[in-house]
């Protein structure tokens, strides 16, 4: 019997922080980062529920700066961008 | 109830009697830019001093003050911080601050005071849940309630404490009665564990309801310019070489000022002890040292002021925001743009200058790599070997030489770093999230209390190195060495010193880099400070009083003096070896000292000796041998 497809939503690659746009926002549902650093990351704010905006970037592939719903604003380095998971904001 | 104030002061939320008062030892804790310094300079007064705790290399600073009734407690104002759970590594500021909660609450009486900042409410109480969960006795203080009634808000003090069951006060640190409630607040309330099962952002919108959008004000009109992709890096370089500039250039007079009144004091030992060994170590070793510290004092309290106000202001955060892909190339962040810039002027405040760089990996990094780069102090030597040895070629050429010695200070940093992170300082760094705060006007009570702090750090720690090496150089360069080991041929006193005997015995080893014992006697004498160098070159050559700005003297006889064979004793090549190792050696007794006391330890002040004095005898030796051979 032949397989079926694999569905959209497990075969789509991930989209991470650092492929939003600047002014967009997105709600975080994983973080794949050391766990001491999601650790920090989820005490400030930034964690998995969480949603943040993206307001600006660096150039050259610089840091991210990001707003929290907490009304936090932070620079996050873009390897840290690149493991944190976001999806739609609701 | 007014809206900054819980008046129900006397009242213990827990019902407990209040720990005596003189046992009481309370830690101020918060994140950073929660006004947690100015709410300490109020309660104490700016009467702190820096606190003498083993193994800690972040300061913890301390007073006593005076509470309503009777007795005294002791504060403690602990690094600012954003999480203790996830403090895993013991030497970051949450590290540290956790380590000494750990050993302070096994005491009795001891509370934690926790601030928090009235307009970001929700981030700091993501802070007071952690305390919470760890059953830590606490006191909540709300700070900047002037700035959110100023933006139309209201913080309800009294339902935060009846929510979490912990005494809570809203205060303006600016307004008078700050540190009267605060302190009647530590008398008459007891502290105690929060409860931890709240969500930080609902309770800080029951307790203090938001208006419009956050950030929409001030902050974000200025951060379009100001972190502007392309307008923001060239606005963050104009602020900081204008700073750079105004530090050294307001510095200048004040050391010179300072220069001419100890030069008055040196002249009237001299006069008064007559020309002998006695006067000449008072004058040339004790006082030399004192002198040299006393040049620094200007540049490290403007320092520390400038860096303060960016500090305070916001603003620092978004500059190390806008060069940090830029400094990745070096295995650094954005945080040590500035010491590194300050060091082209002076490494001694630009080794303090990197408390601002948070990962302690990559702080390290930039005080071993500082040395490298090309501080004012090589000017003397370089302008005196360009103008001796180049003087042939036109001045582009001489300029070109000039910058390309900058250049190789630049290069040799890169390539140091690189090399480090790979080797002494390899491990883990903390990734890069830095809080971008509100901008806010800095309180100058805390900025100046900070200036004084540090200038008082280095005349104790920095200073007496400084102080004590000069004495050694001078007995070096000024006692006569025993007559078995002087050489027969020995003409003026310099030849006879200690310096000239181990200049000679050094000879073997830095001949193949096309050094004498008369350099090797001036590298001597520039250990100290390289600036020393082209005037123990003249006391060598015989012109004593040799003016620094006009070495010409000095450099004619430079090109005259001949080997036995009548061939001139110095080339080319020899310039270009010597060039190459001042680049690259830390000659710098108060750059040694400095080390010393931002590491705290030998170890590290010995590393930067080895390897910078290692490092430059190799390139000496390739650059003098391949320029010989091609010459």
């Amino acid at each position: 019997m032949p397989s079926s497809p694999p569905s959209p939503a497990r075969t789509a690659p991930a989209r991470t922080l650092d492929s939003l746009a600047n002014g967009a926002s997105a709600r975080v549902v994983e973080v794949r980062l050391d766990p001491a650093d999601a650790a920090w990351l989820s005490a400030v704010g930034i964690g998995v529920g969480d949603t943040l905006t993206v307001l600006r970037r660096a150039l050259f592939g610089g840091p991210l700066h990001i707003a929290t719903e907490s009304g936090g604003e932070f620079a996050l380095g873009a390897p840290l961008a690149q493991g944190i998971v976001i999806a739609d904001a609701p | 109830m007014t809206t900054d104030c819980h008046s129900d002061a006397g009242e213990s939320a827990t019902g407990g009697d209040v720990a005596p008062a003189a046992q009481r030892r309370v830690a101020l804790i918060g994140r950073p830019n929660s006004g947690k310094s100015s709410i300490y300079n109020v309660l104490t007064g700016g009467h702190a001093h820096v606190g003498n705790f083993p193994g800690i290399t972040v300061d913890v600073l301390e007073a006593s003050v005076r509470l309503p009734g009777e007795g005294e407690a002791t504060l403690y104002d602990l690094p600012g911080l954003y999480s203790l759970e996830a403090a895993r590594d013991p030497e970051t500021d949450e590290g540290v601050a956790r380590a000494f909660i750990e050993r302070e609450s096994a005491l009795p009486g001891f509370a934690l005071v926790q601030v928090l900042d009235s307009t970001q409410l929700a981030l700091g109480l993501r802070l007071t849940r952690e305390l919470a969960a760890a059953r830590w006795p606490l006191y909540l203080v709300v700070t900047q309630v002037d700035a959110l009634e100023g933006d139309g808000r209201r913080l309800d003090a009294k339902r935060l404490e009846d929510e979490l069951g912990v005494a809570v006060l809203g205060v303006s640190a600016r307004r008078a009665d700050c540190r009267e409630r605060v302190l009647a607040m530590l008398a008459t309330r007891e502290p105690a564990a929060p409860r931890a099962d709240f969500d930080p952002a609902t309770l800080a919108l029951e307790v203090c309801p938001a208006r419009g959008k956050p950030g929409a004000g001030f902050t974000q009109r200025a951060d379009r310019t100001l972190m502007h992709p392309v307008l923001g890096p060239l606005v963050f370089l104009a602020i900081m070489s204008a700073l750079f500039s105004v530090v050294f250039l307001v510095a200048d007079p004040a050391s010179a000022a300072m220069d001419a009144a100890l030069g008055f004091v040196r002249t009237r030992v001299a006069a008064r002890l007559g020309q002998n060994l006695v006067s000449s170590f008072l004058v040339d070793g004790v006082l030399s040292g004192a002198g040299t510290v006393l040049a620094f004092m200007p540049q490290i309290v403007l320092l520390s002021i400038a860096l303060d106000l960016l500090e305070a202001s916001g603003y620092l955060s978004r500059g190390a925001f806008l060069v940090d892909r830029l400094l990745r190339l070096l295995g650094l962040s954005g945080r040590s743009f500035l010491p590194l810039l300050m060091g082209h002027a002076c490494a001694v405040p630009a080794i303090a200058s990197t408390r601002i760089v948070r990962d302690p990996r990559e702080r390290l990094t930039t005080i071993l790599v500082l040395p490298l780069m090309t501080c004012s102090a090589r000017i003397p030597t370089y302008a005196l070997l360009i103008s001796t040895f180049f003087a042939a070629r036109g001045p582009v050429f001489r300029a070109g030489v000039f910058l390309a010695l900058y250049a190789a200070g630049v290069l040799a940093g890169l390539l140091a770093s690189q090399a480090l992170r790979r080797t002494a300082t390899r491990g883990r760094s903390l990734p890069l999230v830095l809080e971008l705060p509100r901008y806010r006007l800095p309180e100058w009570r805390v900025v100046l209390g900070k200036a004084s702090r540090a200038s008082r750090r280095f005349l104790r720690d920095v200073g007496t190195t400084i102080v004590i090496a000069s004495t050694v150089l001078w007995v070096l360069l000024k006692v006569p060495a025993p007559a078995v080991l002087q050489r027969a041929d020995a003409t003026s006193a310099i030849e006879r010193s200690v310096a000239a005997t181990v200049g000679h015995a050094l000879e073997p080893v830095t001949r193949p880099a096309g050094f004498d014992w008369r350099i090797n006697v001036g590298l001597i004498g520039s250990f100290g400070a390289r600036e020393l160098m082209v005037g123990t070159l003249g006391v060598i050559f015989g012109l004593e009083d040799l003016d620094e700005d006009d070495p010409s003297p000095l450099s004619a006889k430079l090109r005259e003096a001949k080997k036995a064979d009548g061939t001139p004793r110095y080339g080319t090549a020899n310039a270009l070896a010597l060039l190459a190792f001042f680049v690259v050696a830390c000659q710098c007794v108060s750059t040694v000292a400095a080390i010393r006391r931002e590491t705290k330890s030998l170890r590290w002040p010995a590393f930067v000796l080895v390897y910078t004095y290692a490092v430059a005898y190799v390139l000496a030796v390739v650059v003098f041998q391949v320029a010989r051979a091609f010459a």
